[in-house]
């Protein structure tokens, strides 16, 4: 019993002696800063995992079919920038899903229309926003192959492909895992070479998608390779790999994280130059 | 004969000067000659060239009677050479020059045609480049189309006299002296004159062989020698001269490291490691005076440790006085050493020479600080005047795009530091202007910034009262006794003030981004800011010890009470009646003594510097090595981008360190008086401060995503320093007038008064005059009197000053006005030359078709390099004709001349 009442008495008198509340109370302006410095990070935390679970509890749908439900009601079908504005809206003021983002948006907008590709590979359509993005900046006559993992997500992407007017040939979409598609393209889809490829899906896959692409010969002399978010959340390999090998010409294009103005990110621009 | 010889040879528009230049005397020509040469030098050196190479073609090409005369004349010259000295030598290669290039600038024609037709082997460049030597030479003769012509003739005329300075007559050594002064006039003046670099190289060049050929040849007899000693030594003055700036240079400590930082980290960052610089040099000026005047005199002619018992160690703290942790915390043995206030003893003269002692580590107080005042305040002064005169913002990006890079460096890390460097400068200079051109939304700024200031005023006053708060609790435990409490509330105090020191300015920092100031700006708001913090700390610091020295000051009375008691009793106990017997000799150990809060107070300021010391060393290897260790090498492993995503490396604070350095240099001040060491270690702590930051900065720390000029922000150091000199010597100088010093330790012990050391020195050292003098100079009606005086001028002074910088702001707008003004008229000079050559080309065209056919060629062949060749090749050998080409060639300068303008 009195060993009861000493453990009770124990931690309490304990931490009164050793922290005093002046010394706690020093630590505040620590605490402010780390809460303000990081202010965008918990705000983004908050939006896409917080918001998500309480979200996907209330309707029972996941985030990608809400959003795109709304979508489907706040845009004209067959009018890509509709649609995209539409993502763009939904994604900075209801929820968040990390699309290409409008700004990003804007330097592969450009990248595309200076290397006018004709067969452009898409790792990771997730909503089909950046598909969308891509086709619409395409060459006539080029073609989109677009690779998912997620057959739901692919699901939805296919809608909102069809849905923004682009047939079988421009965008083929491909459900599938990378890995697995990639050592298939020449056989499967008689591609020769890539003019341009677009990696959004999952980070650590860059790199060993990229040798594979390397390995299976599809990039040529001149081909580009845009990769997303490569410094937030960030593939360190990929970019270790990137100032190593010597086979790209490469640059970052910095930018802001997309529908967030604080956090940093970064787009990844190689061009394949071949062994010199 | 030779003459005539020439004659026959030149006919044309070259005869009318023949016939003038054989009219004249032959010294006169010599002289001329030379002056000649110097002018003509360039153009011979090209035409040289261009024989060189047709020599080569000379001997397939020419025509025999040609090449007969050559070669006769080149016979003449080998016969001749001799008995020639070295000049005559080279006027006659160039005169043999000339004659093959006569022959050879029709060839020029002849090859041009055949190159045109591919005949000829020699590669195109050879022949691209015999045209541009044609063209500059034609800008040579355009420029002094007659003078240089005279000049070949009459160094041919030259060819056969000597040139010897002796021989020469006084008139024309004054001449040779005009000529050599000319061309060190243009060896001055090259830099600015509009030519290629490699016309200017050659010149430059030339010229200097001439310079040092004729200068030393100058002056007859003796003072022919002397001249050339005196040149000789001139030369050798300027060249040590050169190299006395460079090892000045290379004497001021850390500069290449500093350049070094400067050129990876800006200007923001050098200028700290500057500023530790400066106080440095400061600080060993400190070390030294008080090193020197009252620590040495006392350890070498003061009485030795152990004698009496100010300098021993008390009997109780005797077994301990070795240990580390006593000694570390500067008690024991350190505590009574001369490190300290309380080991100096009252004898008013020490050693053989008398050496004043108190009065000597008096005066040392006083004139640290004084010497302080006067440094910081004439560096200031010293500053804003550079800072009034260099700030001429117009065409910024031209002078750094044209004139950045440093020809004269040859090593290759330096240069690309100089690389980094002007990088780092165009980036400073980009922000500067994008900062000039920014105009958002100035309510929504002003708003920012006024609720800005108010978080921090709010922070501030939080971290005051959390401060205030702690210290009346420390005050409540020692009152109960400081055993009774746990570590952590002993050392409240401290731990609140470093943690507060360390997380505000973060906090600061935070919520300076809302102002959207220029960061310049920002960084001088940011250590406003943190000086109110650190001055907070400081002060509640002073109070603390005040109530201690108050509290010593009660412990001394009873203390001397008890002293007078124990006396008494030591000697009632030996023998009442045998008073004059010596005293019993107790060993100074045992002697009770008072507490001397003097020690007490320099003891608590060694402390702060130790600790304040090891927390930055240590907050720099944690904070700064240990995060860039772990972010290298944990970036392997890591699920995202460490170096580039969340930790990275940490940026050089700025603001942080040179706050960190003013408070420190403003505890030695406070603690300089009553700790005689202090100096000595804050030279020590600089010292290792500056290498360790020097590496820690290039080896951790990424350069500023911003980074600015800091040029501006040094007075505003100093301005700082000022401030913390002024109230860290408040405090010091209240304790030393009011607070009367201990009764049994240290130099001042049994005065009333630390500064009575003065008077008694009046009195005692000085005729009785001088201190009726000095009283009389003391006496208030002469010293306010005296105030006022000061008073007034101080004002006139300010006064006149603000004028003349009223006058220098007149002066630079006139100079803007002139030169504006210039401008105009050149842009007007311009527009008429302009102007000028179009009329000039309609009145060429509207002349063309008088011309006779064969003038017609060269006019054409002038009008631009392209159409030349074709031209040419439209007539070729047959329609070569001496005549023709000595007559275009004037003319064929004449487009080019006009196009220049």
């Amino acid at each position: 019993m009195t060993l009861l009442i000493k453990c009770i008495h124990l931690p309490f008198s304990f931490s009164s002696r050793m922290v005093s509340p002046a010394i706690a109370l020093a630590f505040l302006p620590l605490l402010l800063t780390l809460i303000i410095r990081y202010r965008y990070y918990f705000v983004l935390f908050y939006r896409a995992v917080l918001v998500r679970i309480w979200k996907d509890c209330v309707t029972g749908l996941s985030r990608e079919e809400r959003a795109f439900q709304y979508v489907l009601t706040n845009s004209t079908p067959g009018d890509p920038d509709s649609i995209l504005d539409a993502f763009d809206y939904w994604c900075s003021k209801v929820e968040f899903i990390s699309n290409i983002g409008p700004k990003k948006g804007k330097i592969l907008d450009r990248l595309l229309m200076e290397q006018n590709p004709l067969t452009v590979l898409e790792l990771g359509a997730h909503c089909g926003y950046s598909a969308v993005r891509i086709a619409r900046a395409l060459p006539l006559g080029a073609r989109l192959y677009s690779i998912e993992m997620d057959q739901g997500n692919a699901a939805i992407a296919e809608k909102i492909i069809r849905l923004a007017g682009f047939d079988d040939d421009t965008v083929e979409l491909i459900v599938n895992p990378s890995d697995e598609v990639i050592p298939r393209l020449r056989s499967d889809y008689n591609l020769e070479r890539l003019d341009f490829v677009f990696m959004d899906h999952w980070k650590k896959c860059y790199l060993p998608d990229l040798q594979l692409l390397e390995g299976y010969g599809l990039l040529g002399k001149g081909s580009m390779i845009v990769a997303d978010n490569v410094l937030f959340p960030g593939a360190p390999k990929f970019l270790r790999y990137l100032r190593k090998c010597g086979l790209y010409e490469w640059k970052i294009h910095r930018a802001t994280l997309e529908y967030s103005r604080g956090i940093r990110d970064g787009m990844a621009e190689l061009i394949y130059q071949g062994i010199k | 004969e030779r003459e005539k010889h020439k004659g026959k040879r030149r006919n044309g528009d070259r005869q009318k000067n023949e016939r003038e230049n054989q009219r004249r005397k032959r010294p006169s020509k010599l002289v001329q000659g030379i002056r000649e040469e110097s002018q003509s030098k360039t153009e011979r050196r090209e035409r040289s060239r261009r024989r060189r190479r047709r020599a080569e073609h000379e001997t397939s090409i020419h025509e025999g009677n040609e090449r007969e005369r050559d070669q006769t004349r080149a016979k003449s010259t080998k016969s001749k050479k001799n008995i020639k000295n070295e000049k005559t030598r080279k006027l006659e290669g160039k005169e043999d020059g000339e004659a093959q290039e006569r022959s050879g600038k029709g060839k020029l024609k002849l090859v041009c045609a055949k190159n045109e037709e591919k005949i000829e082997s020699g590669d195109q460049l050879k022949e691209k480049e015999k045209a541009l030597g044609v063209k500059k030479k034609k800008k040579k003769r355009r420029k002094k189309p007659e003078t240089s012509e005279e000049g070949d003739d009459e160094e041919e005329v030259n060819n056969d006299g000597e040139v010897r300075p002796e021989l020469l007559s006084p008139e024309e050594l004054e001449k040779l002296k005009d000529a050599v002064d000319e061309k060190k006039k243009l060896i001055q003046s090259l830099r600015g004159k509009p030519w290629p670099m490699k016309q200017k190289l050659v010149t430059l060049r030339e010229s200097q062989l001439f310079v040092e050929k004729y200068e030393g040849a100058l002056g007859k007899g003796k003072g022919r020698k002397l001249y050339a000693y005196k040149v000789m030594m001139t030369k050798k003055w300027m060249k040590f001269q050169r190299d006395f700036e460079n090892f000045k240079t290379a004497c001021i400590p850390w500069e290449m490291k500093i350049k070094e930082i400067e050129s990876h980290f800006g200007s923001s960052v050098a200028s700290y490691f500057i500023f530790l610089r400066w106080m440095y040099g400061i600080n060993m000026i400190l070390f030294g005076l008080t090193f020197g005047l009252v620590m040495v005199p006392e350890a070498l002619m003061g009485r030795p440790y152990g004698s009496i018992p100010r300098k021993t160690v008390p009997r109780a703290e005797e077994a301990g006085a070795m240990d580390f942790a006593v000694l570390w915390d500067f008690g024991g043995y350190a505590q009574y050493s001369v490190l300290f206030y309380g080991y100096y003893n009252n004898q008013r003269a020490i050693g053989w020479f008398k050496f004043r002692m108190p009065l000597s580590y008096f005066l040392v107080g006083v004139g640290t600080v004084a010497y302080s005042y006067m440094v910081v305040i004439r560096t200031m002064a010293r500053n804003a005047n550079e800072s009034g005169i260099g700030d001429d913002n117009s065409f910024n990006f031209s002078w750094k795009m044209f004139t950045s890079w440093d020809y004269l460096i040859g090593n290759p890390e330096t240069a690309d530091n100089k690389f980094a460097s002007i990088t780092t400068s165009f980036k400073e200079a980009i922000l500067e202007e994008q900062e000039s051109r920014k105009d958002d939304n100035i309510h929504l700024t002003r708003f920012l910034r006024v609720l800005a200031n108010f978080l921090v005023l709010c922070c501030l006053a939080g971290s005051g009262y959390l401060i205030y708060f702690v210290v009346r609790r420390s005050q409540k435990f020692a009152l109960d006794g400081l055993e009774n409490h746990t570590w952590w509330e002993r050392n409240e105090v401290n731990m609140v003030m470093s943690l507060l020191g360390m997380f505000c300015p973060m906090l600061f920092d935070v919520i300076s981004t809302l102002e959207n100031y220029h960061p310049r700006v920002a960084l001088q708001w940011q250590l406003g800011r943190i000086f109110a913090l650190f001055l907070g700390n400081l002060y509640t610091f002073i109070i603390a010890l005040m109530d201690a020295i108050n509290l010593k000051r009660k412990e001394e009375k009873v203390v001397k009470y008890n002293i007078t008691m124990w006396e008494a009793s030591l000697y009632n106990g030996t023998g009442s009646e045998n008073s004059t017997a010596p005293p019993i000799t107790i060993h100074p150990a045992d002697v009770p003594r008072g507490p001397c809060w003097e020690t007490m107070v320099g003891q608590e300021f060694v402390r702060l510097i130790i600790s304040d010391t090891m927390t930055t060393y240590i907050t720099l290897l944690i904070g700064d090595f240990l995060r860039a260790v772990l972010v290298r090498f944990l970036n392997h492993c890591w699920c995202w981008d460490l170096e580039a995503g969340f930790p990275s490396y940490s940026e050089f604070d700025v603001s942080g360190n040179v706050l960190g350095l003013i408070f420190n240099q403003g505890m030695i001040w406070m603690g300089a008086f009553y700790a005689p060491c202090l100096p000595a270690l804050n030279l020590l702590r600089l010292h290792v401060s500056m290498y360790l930051q020097c590496w820690a900065v290039m080896c951790c720390n990424v350069p500023q995503e911003r980074v600015f000029k800091a040029s501006g922000s040094n007075n505003f150091y100093m301005a700082m320093l000022l401030v913390i000199l002024f109230l860290s010597t408040l405090p010091a100088i209240y304790t030393i007038v009011t607070i009367p010093p201990s009764f049994d330790c240290g130099p001042f012990s049994g005065k009333n008064r630390m500064f009575d050391v003065i008077q008694e020195t009046l009195e005692s050292d000085f005729p009785a005059w001088f201190s009726k003098v000095f009283s009389y100079a003391s006496n208030p009606g002469l010293v306010l009197p005296f105030i006022l005086l000061m008073v007034l001028a101080i004002y006139y002074l300010q006064s006149t000053s603000k004028s003349y910088k009223e006058a220098n702001v007149e002066l630079k707008k006139k100079l803007q006005m002139q030169n504006e003004e210039n401008k105009k008229k050149n842009k007007q000079a311009a527009l008429k030359a302009q102007m000028d050559l179009e009329e000039a080309r309609k009145m060429y065209h509207g002349r063309n078709p008088s011309l006779s056919a064969g003038d017609r060629e060269p006019q054409f062949s002038a009008r631009g390099p392209g159409p030349r060749n074709g031209h040419n090749g439209n007539h070729g050998n047959p329609r070569y004709l001496p005549g023709f080409r000595q007559q275009s060639e004037p003319r064929m300068c004449r487009v080019p001349s006009l196009e220049r303008h």
